[in-house]
């Protein structure tokens, strides 16, 4: 058996499975509790990518499957639209009333989002139950079923293959999303938001995006209960259902699209059994369920954090890893012609408070020049690389690319100027592979969105994309560490896999804080020569380092800082002569 | 609406308001030291209420029981962690906090609930009872998960939320209890007619208040937990034991918890569930004061529970919507003042 | 993994248990025993275990599921009865929205099903759905009809802010005109609230003759309390869902002198012997009583056991045409209940008709005054 049909088999085999079920001679309550399971499944698969992937916590979602299920409700009973055409319709609804909270909320950091869900959770809740459009707290009935060439879908069989339809298209999609350059975006939320801002992922707009993905998806689920149900009020879409929501995506593991629908069955197949069989094991008609409930949640996160399907995934065969075809080339941008002024810092000055972290310090490198930036410890060097990328607001001075002015612009806006980065602390998504890690650096040389990603329509682009990601890996010698995870890599090669995340990007200028560090001797050597071959082609490169003998042998250009002032800038040659140098820095080097 | 109307609107917001108040300020207090966003804040409050209701019928109320379960899972709990060697030491300290303690108040509980006490001692017992419950609760839930995300932290405590609203049901019934006032009778004070339970109410709230700033700011633990909310790894480094601050943080939280359903138990019906809906209007307050400022935190509550006093003159069928919606537009101004954070 | 196997089995094998064995008559019972309507689910399921084993010699199988109040596990608690269990009756559930959504799997497997709840009336229209507590209009006519008596004019409103509490708005707004009555204040508030003071101000302050309280259990005695705190002296009326013995102990004195409608059940040895709801009350009062403890009696408990009584009867006539199980045992039965009254209960004497499934008339509401912590009839 191929690898590739190892890791489809049991998908397919479970999609054979769910498509006979109602035909086999089980209880039909089975379909009845598969229903719900397939319901509550396309909830908690939005809450997956808001959540699990996004690291927002929603605990409003079941109000959005409210939008839904009312609109549907409303314009069916009262206007009499029929179902289909209120797909769309509820849909928007569900959308619409995303954006809003969306933009209040996403912009929030942590514990902030759940919070304020919790509070809309209830407010909406009692909304519904207020307006007279919607039945108040008797809601709807009468909604008429869902209608295809005749067939009216009455039975829960008949409309269990709609429902299985939609949650299985949604989870399909959601992972089509995630694999994909958008998806990327996404996944670098949760603890990748700076790396991904660095490299043109506009942050905001990353989180509203799975925001209001997260609220169709719950939307489309309203619309599939509000016409399974037949009646709609207030209840289901309360409070109390949207905990139960993020239950079923933590129980099943945040981070897996299919662990959503695997949570979502668990519990609701074990709220089933404790309510129908724990009376009958204690011997009382006492309501224990809520306890056991309770208690099993707890011990869950005890003892498997990460949800229930990554144990189940150990089962599973490893998804089988492609090398990326040779598809097309990127185009590349025109280098600035050599020696014509690149990037000029002017009375640059950041102040911590009282703390001056860099002190009016100007200086200048030209395009095709390998700069170095040394100074002791505290100098100020990281802060000048965050002042030059965005990461930090200047407090007064200016930064110049070309002849435009740089400073006051998003990490993302100047990032599209060319200006690629790495980290002194380096920043990558330890679960996510390193051929992906390094993709996230060609984010801006793709354009593909939501909709394309989500169909796999852009599957031409990302092919290039992840070809050019895989032919820097193999220029900075890690190709053959392309499909491991990055967390497993030394932090020697993790700074190297930075370098080769900057190329994505197609720079003219590389800022590369200390790339030296924890690399042995021959692998800095490899770095060096690579930075010269760079510099061949017109790149320029402006380093942080500590290894004297690396910066000395490769920079072209010295600029030296001492808290935060510059003391001496020139060629290597001339800088080590200079006193202040050799008192501020190599005198400390020397002691 | 004529000013005695307005008044004793404010009186009954500022009434509510103070019990928000002493909520919200215990979840900022857990928040700050563990990062636990404790959703079960509520559940001692009703805990509270019920169980001094139940000592002024004369009869032990099941919460002296349920501290027995709780003692005893959390020694099963010790043992389980202690499983792979320990000092006799250990098992000492646990048998005396989660077995003989326990025991002991329930003893005494036993021993003087059908006795006809004065209003103070049946309260005092009715905290001695909730507390430790606090400490049982970070033991068996919470500390095994010390070093979780927030997310599954918060998550943990929507558990603990269901098991003990599900307790509270086996425990308490369905039905509302209702508990005497600490000392009967009220005041005319010109058109006002105050009761002194809510005289009880603002003192105790003035007193946690202050009892809060000399903790923090005059003992060695109190500057602890401090330093362990302003840095975690830090407070360890030097020495700071974050479990024990957890404990502590918990302790208080649930002394703040059944403090409240004291003084709360006499002036309303409480349910098993009610606790939870309190507690969310004290976290509408701990939002406001970003979970970190106590101050704010406590004029935020006085102010729900005027909004919420006044709405329900005005507007008593959108009261929830209002009360709860009143943090959209917090939320926005937090919002245009935060800039881009990375999660945790 | 095989740990998980095991679980699912398990899972598996249960689920299939549903099963009953053929010619059991067996009953369907979906309450709230659990969420915000536990204080009206749970004396329902207590009754349930009230019920005889076995009517006309068939065994009787009782299953029991907990809605928690919510309209969609209603509806899965009830599709389960009718597609798994093959329930010949459903009874439930305890609150509106959740027994609508239980009418209309009933209606669909056309399976006789007795609400424990008031239900709109294009609900109890429908044919399979039989209504057991007194119908809101019923009520609300004895209370309007008192306030009348007693020289009201104009009265204020507080209730729930839910179902129950637009219950009895609506009931003002169809046939208040009739009995002269104006509504001057419209106050809501939710069970676990902590403070009424300000609905009870703006009441105070609309200077009514008196105020109708529409909630039920304890969460009536909240705005009770309030009113006569603030000093309202005008009478108060409360509807059926308040009149518990637990409201009583809440209230405490600040109950005394309101009227209550109420069914005959929680004063049944104060009815007089010639009232047909007399002795099937105190068969009811004195086996709970037994079972739960004194003064533990409820309207919402009797309710079950009023649906017992009619189908004591019913089901042995159905029983002579078809087997339990077959859809032609739920038409006879269905058929038997619509026809076979009037069945004298605890609660009232039902008698269904085609074209009215609500089934009780003033028989059913007596009207009640507290003194002294105990409820006494008002002749």
């Amino acid at each position: 058996m191929t690898a590739d049909l190892k890791h489809t088999l049991p998908g397919a085999i479970a999609i054979v499975v769910l498509a006979l079920v109602p035909l086999l001679p089980v209880p039909p309550f089975w379909i009845t509790l598969l229903n719900n399971i397939g319901l509550a499944s396309l909830v908690a698969i939005g809450l997956v990518l808001l959540t699990g992937v996004g690291g927002m916590t929603s605990f409003g979602q079941a109000a959005f499957c409210g939008f839904g299920a009312y609109t549907t409700a409303v314009l069916t009973t009262a206007y009499g639209f029929s179902p289909w055409a209120t797909l769309p319709l509820s849909l928007i609804a569900g959308a619409a009333t995303a954006l809003p909270l969306g933009l209040i909320t996403v912009r929030l950091s942590g514990h902030f989002l759940p919070l304020g869900t919790i509070a809309w959770g209830l407010a909406l809740y009692y909304l519904f139950g207020q307006v007279e459009l919607v039945g108040r707290y008797d809601g709807i009935s009468g909604i008429p079923p869902l209608e295809l060439a005749g067939h009216r879908f009455l039975s829960g069989q008949s409309i269990y293959y709609v429902i299985w339809f939609f949650v299985i298209a949604t989870a399909i999609g959601a992972r089509n999303l995630l694999d994909s350059r958008v998806g990327r975006g996404i996944r670098a939320l949760r603890g990748g938001g700076q790396v991904a801002e660095a490299f043109g992922v506009d942050i905001v707009r990353a989180k509203l995006t799975v925001f209001i993905l997260a609220g169709i998806v719950a939307a489309l689920s309203g619309w599939l209960y509000a016409h399974m149900q037949r009646s709609v009020n207030p209840t289901p879409f309360g409070l109390n259902m949207g905990i139960e929501y993020l239950l079923m995506a933590v129980v099943g593991g945040a981070g897996h699209v299919w662990g959503a629908i695997f949570g979502a069955g668990v519990v609701l197949i074990l709220k089933d059994l404790l309510q129908r069989f724990l009376p009958d094991l204690i011997g009382s008609s006492i309501n224990f369920e809520m306890i056991v409930f309770g208690a099993l949640l707890v011990t869950i996160l005890q003892f498997a954090r990460d949800g229930l399907w990554p144990l189940v995934l150990k089962f599973a065969a490893k998804r089988p890893t492609r090398q990326p075809a040779a598809a097309g080339s990127l185009p590349r941008r025109t280098m600035p012609a050599v020696g014509t002024p690149l990037l000029r810092i002017d009375m640059a000055r950041k102040a911590f408070g009282g703390l001056v972290a860099v002190n009016d310090v100007s200086f200048e490198i030209k395009a095709g020049q390998i700069a170095g930036l040394i100074g002791p410890n505290g100098a100020g060097k990281s802060t000048t690389f965050n002042l030059i990328t965005g990461m930090l607001s200047l407090t007064s001075g200016s930064v110049f690319y070309g002849g435009e002015k740089l400073s006051g612009m998003s990490p993302r806006r100047i990032a599209k100027h060319g200006i690629a980065r790495t980290f002194q602390h380096a920043k990558i998504l330890p679960t996510m592979s390193v051929l992906e890690n390094v993709t996230l650096g060609a984010h801006l040389r793709g354009s593909a969105g939501v909709f394309k990603s989500f169909l796999h329509l852009e599957r031409q682009e990302e092919a290039t994309l992840l070809a050019e990601a895989a032919r820097q890996l193999e220029r900075v010698g890690l190709g053959a560490n392309m499909h491991r995870p990055a967390g497993d890599l030394a932090l020697g090669q993790i700074r190297i896999l930075e370098i080769a995340r900057a190329l994505c990007l197609d720079p003219t200028i590389l800022l590369l804080d200390e790339p030296a560090a924890g690399l042995r001797h021959a692998e800095k050597q490899e770095l060096s020569a690579l930075l010269r071959k760079l510099k061949e082609e017109g790149v320029s490169v402006l380093l942080v380092e500590h290894d004297m003998g690396f910066v000395m042998g490769l920079v072209d250009h010295l600029v030296v800082l001492d808290f935060g002032t510059l003391i001496a800038e020139g060629k290597p040659a001339e800088v080590r002569q200079h006193p202040a140098v050799i008192a501020a820095y190599l005198g400390e080097v020397a002691a | 609406m004529d000013a005695t109307i307005a008044t004793f609107l404010i009186q009954d917001g500022l009434t509510n308001g103070a019990v928000y108040a002493l909520l919200g300020l215990a979840l900022v207090l857990v928040f700050s030291v563990t990062r636990v966003i404790f959703i079960p804040q509520g559940e001692f409050v009703a805990y509270g209420a019920l169980t001094l209701a139940l000592l002024d019928g004369g009869r032990v109320p099941a919460t002296a029981s349920l501290l027995i379960c709780f003692g005893l899972l959390a020694f099963l709990v010790d043992l389980w962690t202690m499983r792979r060697g320990t000092s006799t030491a250990a098992i000492l300290w646990s048998v005396l906090f989660n077995l003989a303690l326990p025991a002991a108040i329930y003893a005494v509980t036993l021993g003087i609930a059908p006795l006809a006490l004065p209003s103070l001692v049946k309260a005092l017992l009715t905290v001695a009872i909730i507390a430790p419950m606090g400490f049982y609760v970070y033991r068996i839930a919470y500390r095994p998960l010390a070093d979780a995300s927030v997310l599954v932290l918060l998550i943990a405590s929507v558990g603990v939320h269901l098991a003990m609203m599900g307790l509270g049901l086996v425990f308490f019934g369905a039905e509302g209890l209702r508990a005497r006032p600490l000392s009967a009778g009220s005041f005319a004070v010109g058109p006002l007619l105050v009761s002194a339970q809510s005289l009880w109410i603002y003192g105790a709230t003035i007193a946690i208040i202050v009892g809060l700033y000399l903790f923090f700011e005059k003992t060695l633990l109190g500057k602890a937990l401090r330093a362990t909310a302003v840095n975690r790894l830090g407070a360890r480094l030097v020495g700071v034991p974050t479990q024990f601050t957890g404990v502590t943080a918990f302790l208080l939280a649930a002394t703040i918890g059944a403090v409240s359903g004291v003084l709360i138990g006499p002036i309303t019906t409480i349910y098993y569930d009610t606790g939870f809906l309190i507690g969310l209007k004290g976290f509408v307050a701990a939002i406001i004061g970003g979970l970190a400022s106590f101050p704010v935190t406590a004029i935020a509550a006085i102010g729900v529970g005027m909004v919420e006093s006044f709405t329900s003159f005005f507007a008593s069928s959108f009261k929830e919507i209002i009360v709860f919606g009143l943090i959209i537009p917090v939320l926005i101004w937090l919002s245009l003042g935060a800039g881009l954070h990375e999660e945790e | 993994m095989a740990k998980y196997i095991a679980i699912w089995t398990a899972g598996a094998l249960a689920l299939s248990f549903g099963n009953p064995t053929l010619a059991d008559v067996t009953i369907g019972v979906t309450v709230s025993s659990t969420g915000s309507g536990a204080a009206l689910g749970i004396p329902l399921k207590n009754s349930v275990e009230l019920w005889p084993s076995e009517i006309a010699g068939e065994k009787l199988k009782v299953i029991v599921l907990d809605d928690a109040g919510d309209p969609s596990i209603a509806t899965t608690n009830a599709r389960r009865f009718v597609n798994d269990d093959k329930v010949d009756v459903i009874v439930g559930s305890a609150l509106t929205p959740a027994s609508i959504a239980v009418a209309g799997v009933a209606a669909e497997a056309s399976t006789p099903h007795f609400s424990a709840s008031p239900v709109p009336p294009n609900i109890s229209k429908g044919k399979w759905t039989f209504v057991l507590p007194q119908d809101a209009g019923l009520i609300a006519r004895t209370l309007f009809a008192k306030m009348r008596a007693d020289g009201a004019k104009t009265f204020g409103y507080i209730g729930f802010s839910d179902s129950y509490g637009d219950l009895w708005v609506n009931q003002y707004k169809a046939i208040g005109a009739e009995y002269g009555l104006e509504m001057v204040a419209d106050e809501r508030y939710a069970r676990p609230d902590t403070s009424v003071s300000g609905q009870v101000l703006k009441i105070v302050a609309a200077r009514p003759d008196a105020v109708l309280i529409g909630a039920s259990g304890t969460g009536a005695a909240l705005p009770q309390i309030g009113l006569r705190e603030r000093g309202f002296i005008g009478t108060i009326y409360q509807t059926h869902g308040a009149v518990t013995f637990d409201f009583l102990r809440i209230a405490g004195a600040s109950a005394d002198n309101t009227v209550f409608a109420s069914g005959p059940v929680m004063v049944a040895e104060a009815q007089p012997d010639t009232a047909e709801t007399k002795k099937d009350g105190m068969d009811y009062v004195t086996t709970y009583e037994a079972k739960f403890g004194a003064g533990t009696r409820t309207q919402f408990g009797a309710h079950i056991h009023d649906a017992m009584a009619i189908l004591k009867k019913a089901i042995p006539v159905a029983l002579e045409k078809a087997k339990p199980g077959t859809s032609e045992f739920r038409n006879t039965l269905r058929d038997a209940i619509e026809t076979g009254g009037p069945f004298p209960a605890s609660q009232g004497v039902f008698e269904y008709k085609a074209d009215d499934h609500l089934g009780l008339d003033e028989r059913a509401v007596v009207l009640l005054t507290a003194k002294d912590g105990k409820f006494e009839l008002i002749e």
